[in-house]
Protein backbone atom coordinates (compact mmCIF):
# COMPACT_ATOMS: atom_id res chain seq x y z
CA UNK A 1 0.00 0.00 0.00
CA UNK A 2 1.46 3.08 -1.31
CA UNK A 3 -0.57 6.32 0.21
CA UNK A 4 -0.67 6.95 4.17
CA UNK A 5 -4.85 6.57 3.64
CA UNK A 6 -4.77 3.51 1.84
CA UNK A 7 -2.52 1.85 4.93
CA UNK A 8 -4.88 2.99 7.70
CA UNK A 9 -7.57 1.64 6.07
CA UNK A 10 -5.88 -1.39 5.83
CA UNK A 11 -4.65 -1.41 9.43
CA UNK A 12 -8.65 -0.70 10.60
CA UNK A 13 -9.49 -3.59 8.40
CA UNK A 14 -7.18 -5.77 9.78
CA UNK A 15 -8.20 -5.53 13.02
CA UNK A 16 -11.26 -7.39 12.34
CA UNK A 17 -11.32 -11.24 13.86
CA UNK A 18 -9.99 -13.99 10.90
CA UNK A 19 -8.85 -10.57 8.73
CA UNK A 20 -4.70 -10.16 8.46
CA UNK A 21 -3.36 -8.10 6.40
CA UNK A 22 -3.22 -9.26 3.22
CA UNK A 23 -6.93 -10.12 3.49
CA UNK A 24 -7.20 -6.61 4.30
CA UNK A 25 -5.64 -5.42 1.62
CA UNK A 26 -7.86 -7.63 -0.59
CA UNK A 27 -10.98 -5.79 0.38
CA UNK A 28 -9.45 -2.25 -0.09
CA UNK A 29 -8.78 -3.35 -3.48
CA UNK A 30 -11.74 -4.83 -4.00
CA UNK A 31 -13.51 -1.79 -2.72
CA UNK A 32 -11.26 0.58 -5.02
CA UNK A 33 -11.97 -1.53 -8.02
CA UNK A 34 -16.12 -2.63 -7.26
CA UNK A 35 -18.95 -0.17 -7.92
CA UNK A 36 -18.45 3.05 -5.85
CA UNK A 37 -21.53 2.59 -4.32
CA UNK A 38 -20.53 -0.39 -2.27
CA UNK A 39 -17.76 1.52 -0.39
CA UNK A 40 -20.60 3.96 0.69
CA UNK A 41 -23.09 2.17 1.58
CA UNK A 42 -20.85 0.27 3.80
CA UNK A 43 -19.47 3.51 5.05
CA UNK A 44 -22.61 5.20 5.78
CA UNK A 45 -23.75 1.64 7.66
CA UNK A 46 -20.32 1.67 9.59
CA UNK A 47 -20.86 5.18 10.72
CA UNK A 48 -24.35 4.57 11.99
CA UNK A 49 -23.82 1.13 13.09
CA UNK A 50 -23.20 2.38 17.04
CA UNK A 51 -26.64 4.38 17.02
CA UNK A 52 -29.10 1.94 15.11
CA UNK A 53 -28.31 -1.37 16.75
CA UNK A 54 -27.77 -1.45 20.34
CA UNK A 55 -28.25 -4.08 23.29
CA UNK A 56 -32.62 -4.90 24.06
CA UNK A 57 -32.89 -3.11 27.48
CA UNK A 58 -34.67 -6.25 28.27
CA UNK A 59 -32.34 -9.69 27.45
CA UNK A 60 -29.43 -7.69 26.17
CA UNK A 61 -30.26 -9.22 22.50
CA UNK A 62 -29.34 -7.44 19.58
CA UNK A 63 -32.13 -4.41 19.06
CA UNK A 64 -32.64 -1.88 16.50
CA UNK A 65 -32.87 1.48 17.77
CA UNK A 66 -36.11 3.42 16.54
CA UNK A 67 -36.53 5.75 19.10
CA UNK A 68 -39.48 3.76 21.52
CA UNK A 69 -38.24 3.29 25.22
CA UNK A 70 -37.60 0.74 26.16
CA UNK A 71 -36.18 -0.58 23.48
CA UNK A 72 -36.92 -4.35 22.15
CA UNK A 73 -35.70 -7.04 20.16
CA UNK A 74 -37.27 -9.26 17.77
CA UNK A 75 -38.09 -11.57 20.18
CA UNK A 76 -38.95 -9.32 23.50
CA UNK A 77 -41.47 -8.13 20.74
CA UNK A 78 -42.90 -11.38 19.57
CA UNK A 79 -46.17 -12.26 21.44
CA UNK A 80 -46.46 -15.88 20.55
CA UNK A 81 -43.20 -16.17 23.04
CA UNK A 82 -43.47 -18.37 26.10
CA UNK A 83 -42.28 -15.75 28.70
CA UNK A 84 -42.01 -18.56 31.52
CA UNK A 85 -39.31 -20.08 29.69
CA UNK A 86 -35.91 -18.44 29.81
CA UNK A 87 -32.88 -18.86 28.80
CA UNK A 88 -29.37 -17.76 29.76
CA UNK A 89 -26.88 -17.35 27.48
CA UNK A 90 -22.98 -15.84 27.90
CA UNK A 91 -23.18 -14.06 24.42
CA UNK A 92 -25.10 -12.76 21.64
CA UNK A 93 -23.65 -15.21 19.52
CA UNK A 94 -24.62 -17.91 21.50
CA UNK A 95 -28.31 -16.72 21.52
CA UNK A 96 -28.03 -16.47 17.81
CA UNK A 97 -26.95 -20.12 16.97
CA UNK A 98 -30.08 -21.34 19.66
CA UNK A 99 -32.27 -19.24 17.58
CA UNK A 100 -31.41 -20.83 14.44
CA UNK A 101 -32.23 -24.33 15.48
CA UNK A 102 -35.69 -22.58 15.79
CA UNK A 103 -37.01 -24.82 18.59
CA UNK A 104 -36.43 -22.36 21.89
CA UNK A 105 -40.19 -21.17 21.76
CA UNK A 106 -39.11 -18.79 25.04
CA UNK A 107 -36.96 -15.97 25.73
CA UNK A 108 -33.27 -15.06 26.61
CA UNK A 109 -31.21 -13.15 28.69
CA UNK A 110 -27.98 -12.72 27.50
CA UNK A 111 -24.78 -12.03 30.54
CA UNK A 112 -22.37 -10.39 27.88
CA UNK A 113 -19.67 -12.47 29.64
CA UNK A 114 -18.43 -15.31 31.67
CA UNK A 115 -17.45 -15.57 34.94
CA UNK A 116 -13.42 -15.59 34.79
CA UNK A 117 -11.42 -14.22 37.47
CA UNK A 118 -8.20 -14.75 35.53
CA UNK A 119 -9.28 -11.89 33.02
CA UNK A 120 -10.99 -9.69 35.77
CA UNK A 121 -14.33 -10.98 35.47
CA UNK A 122 -15.74 -11.84 39.08
CA UNK A 123 -19.45 -11.98 39.95
CA UNK A 124 -20.12 -8.61 40.83
CA UNK A 125 -19.66 -7.89 37.40
CA UNK A 126 -22.74 -10.22 35.97
CA UNK A 127 -25.96 -9.14 35.66
CA UNK A 128 -27.52 -11.29 38.10
CA UNK A 129 -29.34 -8.53 39.90
CA UNK A 130 -31.17 -7.56 36.47
CA UNK A 131 -31.71 -11.49 35.91
CA UNK A 132 -33.35 -12.56 39.28
CA UNK A 133 -35.44 -9.13 38.31
CA UNK A 134 -36.38 -10.71 35.25
CA UNK A 135 -37.33 -13.72 36.51
CA UNK A 136 -40.20 -12.12 38.97
CA UNK A 137 -40.91 -9.94 36.41
CA UNK A 138 -42.05 -12.51 33.78
CA UNK A 139 -42.83 -14.93 36.14
CA UNK A 140 -40.23 -17.28 34.88
CA UNK A 141 -41.29 -21.13 35.44
CA UNK A 142 -37.98 -22.73 34.35
CA UNK A 143 -34.18 -21.72 33.52
CA UNK A 144 -32.21 -22.87 30.47
CA UNK A 145 -28.25 -22.85 31.61
CA UNK A 146 -27.23 -22.59 27.69
CA UNK A 147 -23.09 -21.02 28.69
CA UNK A 148 -20.79 -23.01 27.16
CA UNK A 149 -19.21 -26.19 28.48
CA UNK A 150 -15.97 -24.93 29.24
CA UNK A 151 -14.44 -24.11 32.73
CA UNK A 152 -15.57 -20.59 32.37
CA UNK A 153 -19.33 -21.42 31.26
CA UNK A 154 -19.27 -24.52 33.76
CA UNK A 155 -18.22 -22.31 36.66
CA UNK A 156 -20.89 -19.40 35.34
CA UNK A 157 -23.38 -22.08 35.71
CA UNK A 158 -22.96 -22.98 39.06
CA UNK A 159 -22.61 -19.82 40.59
CA UNK A 160 -26.34 -18.98 38.66
CA UNK A 161 -27.52 -21.93 40.19
CA UNK A 162 -26.01 -20.85 43.58
CA UNK A 163 -27.54 -17.19 43.34
CA UNK A 164 -31.01 -18.38 42.12
CA UNK A 165 -30.90 -21.57 44.90
CA UNK A 166 -34.03 -19.34 46.38
CA UNK A 167 -35.97 -18.07 43.92
CA UNK A 168 -37.62 -21.45 43.79
CA UNK A 169 -37.80 -22.39 39.78
CA UNK A 170 -36.16 -25.44 38.26
CA UNK A 171 -33.15 -24.49 36.40
CA UNK A 172 -31.54 -26.82 33.63
CA UNK A 173 -28.67 -27.25 31.71
CA UNK A 174 -27.74 -28.13 28.30
CA UNK A 175 -27.11 -31.29 27.30
CA UNK A 176 -23.60 -31.98 25.57
CA UNK A 177 -22.90 -34.98 23.04
CA UNK A 178 -22.63 -36.50 19.66
CA UNK A 179 -23.68 -34.11 16.77
CA UNK A 180 -26.63 -34.90 14.92
CA UNK A 181 -26.09 -37.47 11.30
CA UNK A 182 -22.39 -37.89 12.45
CA UNK A 183 -21.65 -41.38 13.24
CA UNK A 184 -20.64 -42.63 16.50
CA UNK A 185 -17.37 -43.47 15.07
CA UNK A 186 -16.35 -40.21 14.21
CA UNK A 187 -16.90 -38.40 17.22
CA UNK A 188 -13.81 -37.47 19.47
CA UNK A 189 -13.38 -39.07 22.71
CA UNK A 190 -14.08 -36.16 25.11
CA UNK A 191 -17.43 -35.26 22.94
CA UNK A 192 -18.21 -39.17 23.13
CA UNK A 193 -17.41 -39.61 26.70
CA UNK A 194 -19.61 -36.57 27.75
CA UNK A 195 -22.98 -38.02 25.48
CA UNK A 196 -22.25 -41.54 27.75
CA UNK A 197 -22.06 -39.80 30.89
CA UNK A 198 -25.36 -37.60 30.30
CA UNK A 199 -27.38 -40.53 28.74
CA UNK A 200 -31.22 -40.68 29.09
CA UNK A 201 -33.76 -43.01 29.53
CA UNK A 202 -35.32 -44.57 26.60
CA UNK B 1 2.24 -53.55 18.35
CA UNK B 2 2.40 -51.99 14.45
CA UNK B 3 5.29 -50.99 13.22
CA UNK B 4 5.77 -46.66 12.33
CA UNK B 5 8.74 -44.58 11.87
CA UNK B 6 9.54 -41.25 10.40
CA UNK B 7 10.65 -41.44 7.31
CA UNK B 8 11.30 -37.70 6.21
CA UNK B 9 11.89 -34.59 8.32
CA UNK B 10 11.39 -30.81 7.01
CA UNK B 11 12.89 -28.14 9.07
CA UNK B 12 12.86 -24.36 8.80
CA UNK B 13 14.07 -22.05 11.32
CA UNK B 14 14.30 -23.89 14.28
CA UNK B 15 17.06 -23.01 16.97
CA UNK B 16 19.97 -23.50 14.11
CA UNK B 17 18.68 -25.34 11.31
CA UNK B 18 18.26 -22.59 8.71
CA UNK B 19 16.57 -25.30 6.69
CA UNK B 20 16.77 -29.43 6.53
CA UNK B 21 15.38 -32.45 4.84
CA UNK B 22 16.51 -35.54 5.89
CA UNK B 23 15.45 -38.63 4.92
CA UNK B 24 15.76 -40.97 8.40
CA UNK B 25 15.86 -44.86 8.33
CA UNK B 26 13.17 -47.32 9.62
CA UNK B 27 15.66 -48.44 12.45
CA UNK B 28 18.88 -46.55 13.74
CA UNK B 29 19.75 -42.84 12.79
CA UNK B 30 22.64 -41.62 14.25
CA UNK B 31 23.60 -38.34 14.45
CA UNK B 32 27.06 -37.05 14.92
CA UNK B 33 28.93 -33.54 15.02
CA UNK B 34 30.86 -31.78 18.19
CA UNK B 35 28.81 -30.29 20.49
CA UNK B 36 26.95 -26.74 19.65
CA UNK B 37 25.82 -27.78 16.47
CA UNK B 38 22.68 -28.66 15.75
CA UNK B 39 22.66 -32.51 16.98
CA UNK B 40 20.01 -32.46 19.75
CA UNK B 41 18.03 -29.59 17.80
CA UNK B 42 17.67 -32.20 15.20
CA UNK B 43 15.70 -34.48 17.66
CA UNK B 44 14.27 -32.16 19.37
CA UNK B 45 12.68 -31.08 15.55
CA UNK B 46 11.76 -34.74 15.44
CA UNK B 47 9.92 -34.23 18.80
CA UNK B 48 7.98 -31.28 17.99
CA UNK B 49 6.91 -32.60 14.81
CA UNK B 50 5.19 -35.83 16.69
CA UNK B 51 3.86 -33.74 19.49
CA UNK B 52 3.53 -30.44 19.20
CA UNK B 53 6.11 -29.84 22.38
CA UNK B 54 9.65 -29.80 22.97
CA UNK B 55 11.60 -31.59 25.56
CA UNK B 56 14.38 -28.67 25.99
CA UNK B 57 12.52 -25.55 26.08
CA UNK B 58 10.03 -24.48 28.77
CA UNK B 59 8.43 -22.05 25.90
CA UNK B 60 8.13 -23.22 22.36
CA UNK B 61 8.28 -20.22 20.94
CA UNK B 62 12.46 -19.99 21.89
CA UNK B 63 13.22 -22.39 19.56
CA UNK B 64 12.20 -20.20 16.43
CA UNK B 65 15.38 -19.49 14.98
CA UNK B 66 17.30 -15.98 15.87
CA UNK B 67 16.58 -13.48 13.45
CA UNK B 68 13.23 -15.43 12.13
CA UNK B 69 9.76 -14.95 12.91
CA UNK B 70 8.15 -18.48 12.39
CA UNK B 71 9.53 -22.15 12.95
CA UNK B 72 8.24 -25.26 10.86
CA UNK B 73 8.84 -28.67 11.45
CA UNK B 74 6.83 -31.34 9.06
CA UNK B 75 7.09 -35.06 9.47
CA UNK B 76 6.40 -38.11 7.17
CA UNK B 77 5.22 -41.30 8.87
CA UNK B 78 5.39 -44.25 7.20
CA UNK B 79 3.34 -47.47 8.90
CA UNK B 80 1.71 -50.58 6.90
CA UNK B 81 -1.44 -48.12 6.80
CA UNK B 82 0.58 -45.68 4.06
CA UNK B 83 2.26 -42.44 4.64
CA UNK B 84 0.81 -39.14 6.50
CA UNK B 85 2.18 -35.89 7.54
CA UNK B 86 2.40 -34.07 11.00
CA UNK B 87 3.66 -30.70 10.96
CA UNK B 88 3.86 -27.59 13.44
CA UNK B 89 4.27 -24.50 12.87
CA UNK B 90 5.74 -21.83 15.33
CA UNK B 91 5.05 -18.05 15.97
CA UNK B 92 5.57 -16.09 18.46
CA UNK B 93 2.45 -15.99 20.64
CA UNK B 94 0.68 -19.65 19.09
CA UNK B 95 1.40 -23.23 17.28
CA UNK B 96 -0.44 -24.33 14.40
CA UNK B 97 -0.60 -28.24 14.54
CA UNK B 98 -1.43 -29.96 11.24
CA UNK B 99 -2.30 -33.76 10.65
CA UNK B 100 -2.31 -34.32 7.05
CA UNK B 101 -2.65 -30.54 6.54
CA UNK B 102 -6.34 -30.63 8.84
CA UNK B 103 -6.33 -29.00 11.61
CA UNK B 104 -6.42 -31.84 14.67
CA UNK B 105 -9.45 -31.38 17.54
CA UNK B 106 -6.97 -31.31 20.37
CA UNK B 107 -3.33 -31.20 21.26
CA UNK B 108 -4.07 -34.71 22.74
CA UNK B 109 -5.38 -35.63 19.54
CA UNK B 110 -2.13 -34.44 17.84
CA UNK B 111 0.41 -35.86 20.25
CA UNK B 112 -0.74 -39.64 20.46
CA UNK B 113 -1.07 -40.24 16.68
CA UNK B 114 2.87 -41.33 16.35
CA UNK B 115 3.96 -41.80 19.81
CA UNK B 116 7.41 -41.16 20.93
CA UNK B 117 9.70 -41.34 24.05
CA UNK B 118 12.55 -39.90 24.35
CA UNK B 119 15.97 -39.98 26.79
CA UNK B 120 18.12 -36.89 27.79
CA UNK B 121 20.73 -36.27 29.83
CA UNK B 122 18.30 -33.28 31.82
CA UNK B 123 16.48 -36.72 33.00
CA UNK B 124 18.44 -37.69 35.86
CA UNK B 125 15.90 -34.80 37.51
CA UNK B 126 12.94 -37.37 37.14
CA UNK B 127 14.68 -39.11 40.09
CA UNK B 128 16.45 -36.65 42.04
CA UNK B 129 14.93 -33.73 40.81
CA UNK B 130 11.64 -32.40 41.88
CA UNK B 131 7.77 -33.68 41.47
CA UNK B 132 7.52 -31.94 38.25
CA UNK B 133 9.35 -33.91 36.22
CA UNK B 134 7.56 -37.63 37.22
CA UNK B 135 3.77 -35.62 37.05
CA UNK B 136 4.71 -34.77 33.50
CA UNK B 137 5.87 -38.23 33.00
CA UNK B 138 2.50 -39.57 34.06
CA UNK B 139 0.92 -36.86 32.77
CA UNK B 140 2.41 -37.80 29.14
CA UNK B 141 1.34 -41.52 29.64
CA UNK B 142 -2.21 -40.60 30.53
CA UNK B 143 -2.62 -39.10 27.37
CA UNK B 144 -2.64 -42.49 25.71
CA UNK B 145 -4.08 -44.47 28.76
CA UNK B 146 -7.33 -41.89 28.87
CA UNK B 147 -8.47 -40.23 25.97
CA UNK B 148 -9.64 -36.63 27.65
CA UNK B 149 -6.75 -36.79 30.25
CA UNK B 150 -5.43 -33.74 28.66
CA UNK B 151 -8.27 -31.79 28.33
CA UNK B 152 -9.37 -32.24 32.21
CA UNK B 153 -5.57 -31.12 32.75
CA UNK B 154 -6.11 -28.35 31.36
CA UNK B 155 -9.72 -27.20 32.87
CA UNK B 156 -8.34 -28.76 36.06
CA UNK B 157 -5.73 -25.79 35.48
CA UNK B 158 -7.70 -23.60 34.64
CA UNK B 159 -10.38 -23.95 37.29
CA UNK B 160 -7.57 -24.03 40.12
CA UNK B 161 -6.26 -20.66 38.73
CA UNK B 162 -9.65 -18.81 38.89
CA UNK B 163 -9.73 -19.97 42.54
CA UNK B 164 -6.36 -18.80 42.80
CA UNK B 165 -6.98 -15.19 40.89
CA UNK B 166 -10.14 -14.11 42.58
CA UNK B 167 -8.64 -15.14 46.04
CA UNK B 168 -5.95 -12.66 45.40
CA UNK B 169 -8.03 -10.48 43.76
CA UNK B 170 -11.51 -10.37 45.60
CA UNK B 171 -10.59 -12.08 48.87
CA UNK B 172 -11.31 -14.98 51.01
CA UNK B 173 -14.62 -13.89 51.26
CA UNK B 174 -15.18 -13.97 47.61
CA UNK B 175 -18.25 -15.17 46.46
CA UNK B 176 -17.70 -16.88 43.12
CA UNK B 177 -14.70 -19.22 45.00
CA UNK B 178 -17.21 -22.44 45.83
CA UNK B 179 -17.64 -22.75 42.33
CA UNK B 180 -14.17 -23.13 41.35
CA UNK B 181 -13.13 -25.18 44.08
CA UNK B 182 -15.90 -27.29 42.69
CA UNK B 183 -15.02 -27.32 39.89
CA UNK B 184 -11.11 -27.88 40.72
CA UNK B 185 -12.47 -30.87 42.57
CA UNK B 186 -14.25 -32.72 39.37
CA UNK B 187 -11.30 -32.17 36.86
CA UNK B 188 -8.69 -32.61 39.62
CA UNK B 189 -10.12 -36.15 40.70
CA UNK B 190 -10.41 -37.51 37.28
CA UNK B 191 -6.49 -36.26 36.86
CA UNK B 192 -5.66 -38.15 39.84
CA UNK B 193 -7.69 -41.19 38.25
CA UNK B 194 -6.08 -40.64 35.08
CA UNK B 195 -2.64 -40.73 36.77
CA UNK B 196 -3.11 -43.67 38.59
CA UNK B 197 -4.05 -45.24 35.88
CA UNK B 198 -0.81 -44.28 34.06
CA UNK B 199 0.70 -45.46 37.23
CA UNK B 200 -0.67 -49.06 36.69
CA UNK B 201 0.14 -48.96 33.14
CA UNK B 202 4.18 -48.03 34.27
CA UNK B 203 4.76 -49.69 37.08
CA UNK B 204 5.11 -53.71 36.41
CA UNK B 205 8.28 -53.15 33.66
CA UNK B 206 10.00 -49.79 36.12
CA UNK B 207 10.17 -52.76 38.53
CA UNK B 208 11.09 -55.63 36.26
CA UNK B 209 13.75 -53.54 34.60
CA UNK B 210 14.86 -51.81 37.78
CA UNK B 211 15.18 -56.06 39.49
CA UNK B 212 17.60 -56.52 36.61
CA UNK B 213 19.77 -53.81 36.86
CA UNK B 214 19.92 -53.74 40.82
CA UNK B 215 18.70 -57.14 42.10
CA UNK B 216 19.66 -56.12 45.87
CA UNK B 217 17.48 -52.96 46.29
CA UNK B 218 12.78 -53.28 46.20
CA UNK B 219 11.97 -50.20 44.25
CA UNK B 220 8.39 -49.23 44.44
CA UNK B 221 6.07 -46.66 42.81
CA UNK B 222 3.89 -44.78 45.05
CA UNK B 223 0.92 -42.23 43.83
CA UNK B 224 1.35 -39.33 46.48
CA UNK B 225 -2.28 -37.21 46.42
CA UNK B 226 -2.29 -33.84 48.23
CA UNK B 227 -6.19 -33.69 48.24
CA UNK B 228 -8.55 -36.47 49.27
CA UNK B 229 -10.35 -38.16 46.11
CA UNK B 230 -13.80 -37.74 47.11
CA UNK B 231 -14.98 -34.55 44.93
CA UNK B 232 -16.91 -33.38 47.93
CA UNK B 233 -14.17 -33.76 50.55
CA UNK B 234 -11.51 -32.34 47.90
CA UNK B 235 -13.54 -28.96 47.29
CA UNK B 236 -14.29 -28.39 51.32
CA UNK B 237 -10.41 -29.11 51.62
CA UNK B 238 -9.69 -26.39 49.44
CA UNK B 239 -12.27 -24.09 50.92
CA UNK B 240 -10.87 -25.07 54.31
CA UNK B 241 -7.42 -23.65 52.83
CA UNK B 242 -8.23 -20.39 51.42
CA UNK B 243 -6.47 -17.91 53.95
CA UNK B 244 -3.00 -19.66 53.61
CA UNK B 245 -3.48 -20.22 49.93
CA UNK B 246 -3.74 -16.41 49.26
CA UNK B 247 -0.41 -16.14 51.07
CA UNK B 248 1.08 -18.95 49.34
CA UNK B 249 -0.04 -17.87 46.12
CA UNK B 250 -1.20 -20.80 45.35
CA UNK B 251 -3.35 -23.68 46.13
CA UNK B 252 -2.19 -25.89 48.68
CA UNK B 253 -3.39 -29.61 47.79
CA UNK B 254 -3.97 -30.65 44.37
CA UNK B 255 -2.67 -32.78 41.52
CA UNK B 256 -0.42 -30.12 40.63
CA UNK B 257 1.09 -30.54 44.00
CA UNK B 258 0.97 -34.29 43.82
CA UNK B 259 3.81 -36.63 43.52
CA UNK B 260 5.28 -39.54 42.20
CA UNK B 261 7.03 -40.65 44.85
CA UNK B 262 9.78 -43.59 44.40
CA UNK B 263 11.06 -46.09 47.00
CA UNK B 264 13.86 -47.97 47.54
CA UNK B 265 13.43 -50.21 50.15
CA UNK B 266 10.58 -48.33 51.62
CA UNK B 267 12.52 -45.07 51.93
CA UNK B 268 11.97 -42.03 49.64
CA UNK B 269 14.94 -42.26 46.74
CA UNK B 270 14.71 -38.81 46.21
CA UNK B 271 17.40 -37.74 49.22
CA UNK B 272 18.97 -41.43 49.90
CA UNK B 273 19.39 -42.74 46.34
CA UNK B 274 23.21 -43.22 44.92
CA UNK B 275 24.11 -41.46 41.43
CA UNK B 276 23.91 -45.29 40.00
CA UNK B 277 20.46 -45.96 41.44
CA UNK B 278 19.45 -42.53 40.59
CA UNK B 279 20.41 -43.90 36.72
CA UNK B 280 18.94 -47.05 37.55
CA UNK B 281 15.49 -45.17 38.61
CA UNK B 282 15.49 -43.34 35.39
CA UNK B 283 16.35 -45.60 33.10
CA UNK B 284 13.79 -47.81 34.69
CA UNK B 285 11.16 -45.18 34.38
CA UNK B 286 12.35 -44.71 30.49
CA UNK B 287 12.21 -48.40 29.52
CA UNK B 288 8.59 -48.41 31.41
CA UNK B 289 7.57 -45.84 29.59
CA UNK B 290 8.53 -47.10 26.36
CA UNK B 291 6.67 -50.22 27.26
CA UNK B 292 3.81 -48.57 28.34
CA UNK B 293 3.33 -46.51 25.82
CA UNK B 294 3.32 -48.68 23.26
CA UNK B 295 1.18 -50.95 24.60
CA UNK B 296 -1.57 -48.75 25.02
CA UNK B 297 -1.42 -47.36 21.22
CA UNK B 298 -0.30 -50.02 20.33
CA UNK B 299 2.22 -48.84 17.95
CA UNK B 300 5.66 -48.65 18.52
CA UNK B 301 6.77 -45.51 19.70
CA UNK B 302 9.64 -43.40 18.43
CA UNK B 303 12.65 -43.58 20.79
CA UNK B 304 15.36 -40.35 20.84
CA UNK B 305 18.30 -40.65 22.63
CA UNK B 306 20.11 -37.39 23.12
CA UNK B 307 23.57 -37.09 23.97
CA UNK B 308 25.47 -40.76 23.51
CA UNK B 309 28.50 -39.74 24.32
CA UNK B 310 31.59 -40.19 26.65
CA UNK B 311 33.73 -43.01 28.06
CA UNK B 312 33.79 -40.58 31.44
CA UNK B 313 30.22 -41.37 31.91
CA UNK B 314 30.18 -45.10 31.48
CA UNK B 315 27.58 -46.10 33.89
CA UNK B 316 25.37 -43.74 31.71
CA UNK B 317 26.34 -45.26 28.75
CA UNK B 318 25.10 -48.60 30.13
CA UNK B 319 22.12 -47.87 30.99
CA UNK B 320 21.25 -46.18 27.39
CA UNK B 321 23.10 -49.03 25.09
CA UNK B 322 20.53 -51.47 27.78
CA UNK B 323 17.54 -49.23 26.39
CA UNK B 324 18.59 -49.15 22.75
CA UNK B 325 18.92 -53.39 22.73
CA UNK B 326 15.21 -53.29 24.08
CA UNK B 327 14.03 -50.54 21.43
CA UNK B 328 12.37 -52.45 18.72
CA UNK B 329 11.45 -49.54 16.40
CA UNK B 330 12.71 -46.31 15.42
CA UNK B 331 15.80 -45.37 17.50
CA UNK B 332 17.57 -41.76 16.27
CA UNK B 333 20.60 -40.73 18.36
CA UNK B 334 23.02 -37.90 18.94
CA UNK B 335 26.50 -38.75 20.22
CA UNK B 336 30.10 -36.54 19.40
CA UNK B 337 31.22 -40.25 19.26
CA UNK B 338 29.88 -42.27 16.52
CA UNK B 339 32.34 -45.42 16.81
CA UNK B 340 31.18 -46.37 19.97
CA UNK B 341 27.64 -46.72 19.19
CA UNK B 342 27.04 -50.24 18.18
CA UNK B 343 24.19 -51.58 16.71
CA UNK B 344 22.58 -54.39 15.20
CA UNK B 345 20.17 -54.31 11.85
CA UNK B 346 19.63 -51.52 9.27
CA UNK B 347 21.76 -47.82 10.67
CA UNK B 348 21.81 -44.68 8.99
CA UNK B 349 24.68 -41.98 10.27
CA UNK B 350 24.17 -38.48 10.08
CA UNK B 351 26.70 -35.76 10.41
CA UNK B 352 25.89 -32.53 11.55
CA UNK B 353 28.35 -29.00 11.75
CA UNK B 354 26.56 -25.30 12.14
CA UNK B 355 22.85 -26.19 11.66
CA UNK B 356 23.56 -28.30 8.25
CA UNK B 357 22.45 -32.09 7.94
CA UNK B 358 24.63 -34.58 5.87
CA UNK B 359 24.45 -38.21 5.61
CA UNK B 360 27.79 -39.60 6.07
Amino acid sequence: MTTPKLRRLVQLLARLPGVGEKTAQRYVLYLLAADPSIARDLGEELSRLHETIRPCDECGNLAEADGQSPLLCQVCRDDRRDPALLCVVGRVQDLLAIERTGTMRGRYFVLGKLLSPLDGVGPESLPIPRLKQKIARDGVRELIVATPPSVDGEATALLLKRELDGVGIPLTRIASGVPHGGDLEFADPITMGRALSGRQRL
Amino acid sequence: MRAQHVSALSVRSFRNIAQADVSLGPRFNVVSGDNGQGKTSLLEAVYVALTSRSFRATKIEESIAFGATQALVRARIDSDDGARWQSVGLRRGGRDLRLDDKRPRSSSEFATRAPVVVFHPGEISLSAGSGAERRRLLDRVALFSSPSAGDELARYTRAVRSRQAALESRGAGSSDLGEWEELSAVHGARVVEARRRALAALAEVAQSTFGELLPEVRFDLVYSATAPSDVADFASELRRSRSIDVRRGSASIGPHRDDLRLELGGKASRRTASQGQHRAIVLSLKMAELAAVGALSSLRPVLLLDDVSSELDRARSTALFSLLSRASGQVLLSTTRPEIIETTGDRVDFVVRAGAISPL
